[in-house]
């Protein structure tokens, strides 16, 4: 009886699930075209870039709205979440259905190889025609050019951004200033870890912390006057920067600070995630970062521990025996690139390029870092007001409007009343960019590092850490050395000085 | 005596079913067969169409281990360089080293984890209290859903030598603390000790199904006749979930060189790297920060190769070994 | 149902104390970590940089869950979650069931040929491209059934059904088929109704896994809308990791990076619905059901 009940059951089961599949299939199909090129009118644009939020602008946004008004454009949002961002743009690629913006995060093989293939618009000719573009920054567009030719536009980004964050009030507490150079610096962590800076009586302080994502090496090094990753010899040949002395009085050094335990003893385990952790909680006294860490920083700290007041300052770098240097970023953060695919005449391309260009004035960065005014935010006289803050759902309407903004040739949208810390940030960002380092090979693409460069750059980190946590000596870091020749390292030599002197023609 | 026959009773199926076979095969048997199982391919159509439509369509993407695969190009247009990436892979200096950390991690993980559910499985199938049996595998079936990143950090805080609550431990009963993140030797157990913690009690969700299909009457049977604790489990629970081992073990062979990309990654370090590369980290790095997808297809192609030989082979070996494989 | 009386030694009634003490250790040891997860999805972030492991937290806040409900954004990834994963399971189990029943049947003509099929999809993969250009043409972009459809069978999962069907006594078969009953019968009427253990095992299979699926949304779902929870909790784990050094100098320096009582409060959220579900199929796992109502 009960069985028979459930066979009944059972029989109308099966044709519904099928026909539910069935109905599923065709229904879809019509959906096929809903993320299809903007190919057809004259003033649409279509353009992939990436969604940090989970809920980007839609279709409605305000922001977006007055966006394409402003533009004249009717423009259609491809977003892709960064967490796929490469995997999607692959294959994007390969489908052959593209954009007529198309984001480009870094140099991708993919890309690289698609743009040998002619499949992107070289744009470095038409940029002189427009405004803002006439004025990007020619370094920049060096570091982001492929085969010595523009194939996007850079989305700029401070150069100058690394630094040191340091407990201002540690500092104080000990009648120290700021270190100036690198004696200095050493002096400082050494007061951090012995002298109790914090004044609690306990030793429980120390002066610097550093994780397992090496950074603040690579910072730190170029104090010493070590190359960006390359530098010239006395013949003029490029050579890697730890190939150097002026590399290897560095490491010494770092070994000096982490055998006195002036840096944390598991710095080369430490998860990054915990990296910032000992300086919210007042057991480092200074982190080697992004210098936009710094007021993030204090904003935590000053929500447990009200009473300290200011508790960090920051500087850009301190002085080694050949001069002032730090190390930059690339200054860019991905590009826009045009497929000829989607952009098919000259003409078209101008139009875009227009688009772009026209993205930079001071309207549209607005709506794309501010929003709309109103709603958004209001100014009161000159001073900017944000009415949302960016954690509020309805900032969704335009917070990821600016993954596709230039900043070329500078930010012009709205900044809110500056802390003395960001002022400070900002102003030693600018001065950064006096003394930071450039790399050479920047804009070379070796052939040997695509296939070994993980392997290669491994050695060489490895036996960085191993020799400052003291498992091997200045010989057994000579012997990594040539490990990294023969493992392709001398053939990457040879490489990236052929592309130099070609580069240079 | 009667322990044994109820017992048999199930394991004996394997070995009668292909005795079964010849004499059903007289022709005209053999026709009604196939006129009856008519139903059975009509059940079989639905699967045959999803194996069809999104396995074997997509394959072609494999031919692009013998290519120099651009996404732009296509298929069509990539440029074909034979057996090149093999060689390449092969060749490679670091081949032996990657060769040796993957083995040897897979075969701790079939030493150590693989037996861990069957053993949980069987103490939990042990206890009297079933409320308290609910409870306890209710506990352990939670670390699976809990993310490598997470459980990466939870591990560092763990064993930091910077107040980790484990080493501090360690260090009141063994005198000093010990770098069990940094250090090669701790790597594997490490790595064992965190699958083992995050997996093994999802793991017994399949045994636990399998016990449940244990013959109640065989163990009353078995007490009966005086057999102890250790008898029942021996004689009667282990031949109620051996075919289930057996396929699981069967199959894990088949991805023998697989080795979880995210952990191994999250894991290693500077100091643990020359133990800890292995196929998976090294395809990654190659394969998508670098975008070779040809290469990386085909040192995938590898491990599947290897993988197919080591199933097949387990495969025959349990057939010749009485048991009933997997197909 | 229950165990059966049995005869208890000393040596027994020891191993059963050692037995429940063992199992209740391990149980703690596998729960601790989660119960750290939500202790820190309550704490401030002060705490959190602060001590290094809690399960209580000294000051209690709300603070991250009134945020993740502060819009409905995650509540309707939540339902997405469900509906997908609900008929998710559903689809999948009626293909690995439907399809692994006739494979059992051991003089099926073609067997060996479907069964070398599944395996060696099981080893070689098209890749990622490929597959994307399938569902791609059968218009499934934007579909939830990208969710599902594609991950339908897990081979795995049908060896297994397959295996457990071959170990249900041939008898019951053949006096079925005396009955007068169909292959298709048979299955509907007999197999099915005997596999609950099975279904249930499986069911909860499938659930997790299209649960826990994160990488098929990103890939083929650009609608935001359609999101499922996992997506949201993928990209705040993701942007707490993104933020670190020269990824936040290359990447996105306008966004700042999640608290971390936020990062665990969305794990909770996230992992909380796929969990409850454990302890109701549990009871199918009942001791004695599939031959015990064979025989009853």
């Amino acid at each position: 009886m009960k069985q028979s009940k459930k066979w009944s059951r059972n029989k109308i089961a099966f044709p519904i699930l099928s026909s539910m599949l069935v109905a599923s299939l065709a229904a879809c199909g019509g959906n096929e075209e809903n993320n299809a090129s903007g190919e057809g009118s004259e003033d649409s644009i279509t353009i992939m870039t990436t969604a940090y939020t989970t809920e980007p602008p839609a279709e409605d946004s305000p922001a977006l709205k007055e966006l394409e008004e402003f533009t004249g454009k009717d423009i259609t949002m491809n977003w892709v979440l960064d967490s796929a961002y490469a995997d999607k743009l692959n294959i994007t690629l390969a489908s052959g259905n593209l954009p007529e913006i198309i984001m480009i995060p870094t140099k991708l093989p993919s890309f690289v190889s698609a743009v040998r293939d002619d499949a992107f618009w070289e744009l470095g000719p038409y940029l002189k025609d427009y405004p803002n573009l006439s004025q990007a920054n020619e370094i920049t567009l060096q570091n982001s050019s492929i085969d010595g030719k523009i194939y996007g536009i850079y989305r700029a980004r401070p150069l100058g951004r690394n630094g040191v964050i340091i407990r201002k009030d540690w500092l104080t507490n000990l009648g120290m200033e700021n270190p100036k150079t690198i004696d200095e610096f050493y002096n400082t962590m050494k007061a951090f870890t012995e002298k109790d800076p914090d004044g609690n009586g306990k030793n429980d302080t120390y002066g610097m912390v550093i994780s397992k994502y090496t950074g603040p090496f690579d910072v730190m090094q170029t104090w010493f006057g070590a190359p960006n990753k390359w530098g010239e010899d006395k013949d003029g040949k490029l050579q890697p920067d730890f190939m150097t002395d002026e590399y290897f009085e560095a490491q010494k050094f770092f070994k000096k600070l982490y055998d006195e335990g002036l840096i944390n003893e598991d710095f080369a385990v430490m998860d990054p995630q915990k990296w910032g952790d000992p300086l919210l909680n007042g057991q480092a006294g200074t982190i080697v970062d992004v210098l936009d860490r710094a007021h993030r920083a204090e904003e935590t700290m000053l929500q447990a521990k009200p009473e300290l007041k200011e508790p960090l300052d920051v500087f850009g770098a301190v002085e080694g025996p050949n001069g002032l240097f730090n190390l930059p970023t690339s200054g860019y953060s991905g590009m826009l690139a045009i497929p000829k695919a989607s952009v098919e005449t000259e003409e078209e391309l101008k139009e875009v390029l227009a688009f772009i260009d026209k993205l930079s004035e001071k309207e549209a960065q607005v709506l794309a870092y501010n929003g709309v005014e109103g709603t958004h935010y209001e100014l009161e006289g000159d001073q900017y007001k944000p009415l949302v803050e960016l954690t509020d759902p309805r900032a969704n309407e335009f917070v990821d409007l600016n993954q596709f903004q230039t900043g070329i040739p500078e930010n012009r949208f709205y900044t809110e009343e500056l802390t003395p810390l960001i002022e400070k940030e900002e102003q030693v960002k600018v001065e950064n960019e006096e003394i930071v380092v450039p790399n050479p090979a920047e804009a070379l693409l070796s052939e040997v590092y695509a296939q070994k460069g993980q392997q290669l750059d491994n050695i060489i980190n490895d036996a960085r850490i191993k020799f400052i946590v003291g498992q091997i000596d200045e010989a057994g870091f000579k012997e990594a050395i040539e490990l990294w020749k023969t493992s392709g390292g001398n053939d990457y030599i040879e490489e990236i000085n052929k592309l130099y002197k070609e580069a240079q023609k | 005596m009667s322990l044994f026959k109820s017992n048999s009773s199930q394991t004996e199926l394997a070995v009668d079913v292909p005795q079964a076979k010849p004499a059903d095969s007289s022709m005209k048997t053999f026709l009604k067969r196939l006129k009856k199982d008519k139903w059975l391919y009509l059940l079989l159509i639905p699967g045959l169409l999803y194996f069809i439509v999104f396995k074997y369509a997509p394959m072609w993407g494999l031919i692009i281990a013998f290519q120099d695969y651009s996404p732009f190009k296509g298929v069509l247009g990539s440029e074909w360089v034979g057996f090149d990436h093999f060689k390449n892979f092969f060749q490679n200096p670091d081949f032996f080293r990657l060769l040796r950390n993957t083995f040897i991690l897979a075969v701790l993980d079939l030493v150590f984890f693989f037996p861990a559910p069957i053993i949980l499985a069987l103490l939990l199938n042990e206890l009297r209290i079933n409320l308290y049996k609910r409870t306890v595998q209710t506990l352990i079936y939670v670390p699976h859903f809990m993310s490598w990143v997470i459980i990466a950090s939870i591990t560092y805080i763990f064993f930091t030598t910077s107040g980790g609550v484990a080493n501090e431990i360690v260090a009141h009963f063994y005198g000093k603390e010990i770098n069990f993140l940094s250090s090669p030797d701790w790597f594997r157990p490490l790595i064992m000790g965190q699958i083992i913690w995050k997996e093994t009690g999802w793991g017994t969700v399949i045994f636990l199904a399998a016990l449940a299909t244990v013959d109640q009457e065989q163990y009353e049977a078995a007490i009966v006749d005086g057999a102890g604790r250790f008898r029942r489990l021996w004689h009667v629970t282990l031949p109620a979930v051996r075919s289930t081992i057996i396929v699981l073990l069967i199959l894990r062979l088949g991805n023998f060189l697989d080795t979880g990309f995210q952990q191994i990654f999250l894991m290693t370090n500077s100091l643990n790297r020359d133990v800890a590369d292995v196929f998976d980290t090294y395809v990654y790095f190659v394969g998508i920060t670098q975008g070779a997808f040809s290469y990386s297809t085909a040192v995938g192609l590898f491990k599947s190769v290897v993988g197919i030989i080591l199933v097949l082979g387990a495969n025959k070996l349990a057939k010749k070994m009485g048991q009933e494989g997997i197909f | 149902m229950g165990m059966p009386k049995m005869h208890n030694t000393p040596g027994g009634r020891i191993f059963d104390v050692v037995n429940f003490v063992v199992l209740g250790v391990i149980g703690i040891l596998m729960i601790i970590p989660f119960l750290y997860v939500i202790a820190g999805s309550f704490a401030t972030e002060a705490e959190l940089t602060s001590r290094s492991f809690f399960i209580f937290p000294e000051t209690f806040t709300l603070e991250a869950y009134e945020y993740i409900f502060s819009t409905d954004r995650f509540i309707r990834s939540i339902l997405v979650s469900i509906g997908v994963t609900v008929v998710g399971t559903i689809v999948c189990l009626f293909f690995t069931f439907s399809m692994a029943y006739p494979l059992s049947r051991r003089n099926l003509a073609g067997r060996n040929l479907f069964m070398n099929m599944v395996v060696f999809s099981m080893m070689f993969s098209g890749g990622m491209i490929p597959t994307y250009i399938v569902v791609k043409s059968l218009g499934l972009l934007d579909s939830y059934w990208a969710l599902i459809l594609p991950i339908a069978i897990n081979p795995f999962n049908l060896i297994i059904v397959k295996t457990f069907f071959q170990n249900i006594p041939i008898e019951l078969e053949e006096s079925a088929k005396v009955d007068g009953c169909t292959e298709l019968g048979i299955f509907w009427r007999i197999m099915l109704p005997l596999s609950k253990p099975v279904i249930a095992t499986f069911a909860l299979f499938y659930a997790v896994a299209i649960w826990n699926d994160f990488f098929s949304a990103l890939l083929y779902i650009s609608d935001s809308s359609k999101w499922p929870v996992q997506v949201l909790l993928q990209q705040i784990i993701l942007l707490s990791q993104s933020t670190i050094g020269d990824t936040a100098a290359t990447g996105a320096e306008y966004v700042t990076p999640p608290d971390q009582s936020l990062k665990l409060a969305v794990v909770v959220i996230a992992t909380l619905p796929i969990l409850i579900i454990y302890p109701f199929l549990q009871k199918h796992f009942a001791k004695g059901m599939l031959l015990g109502s064979v025989k009853g």
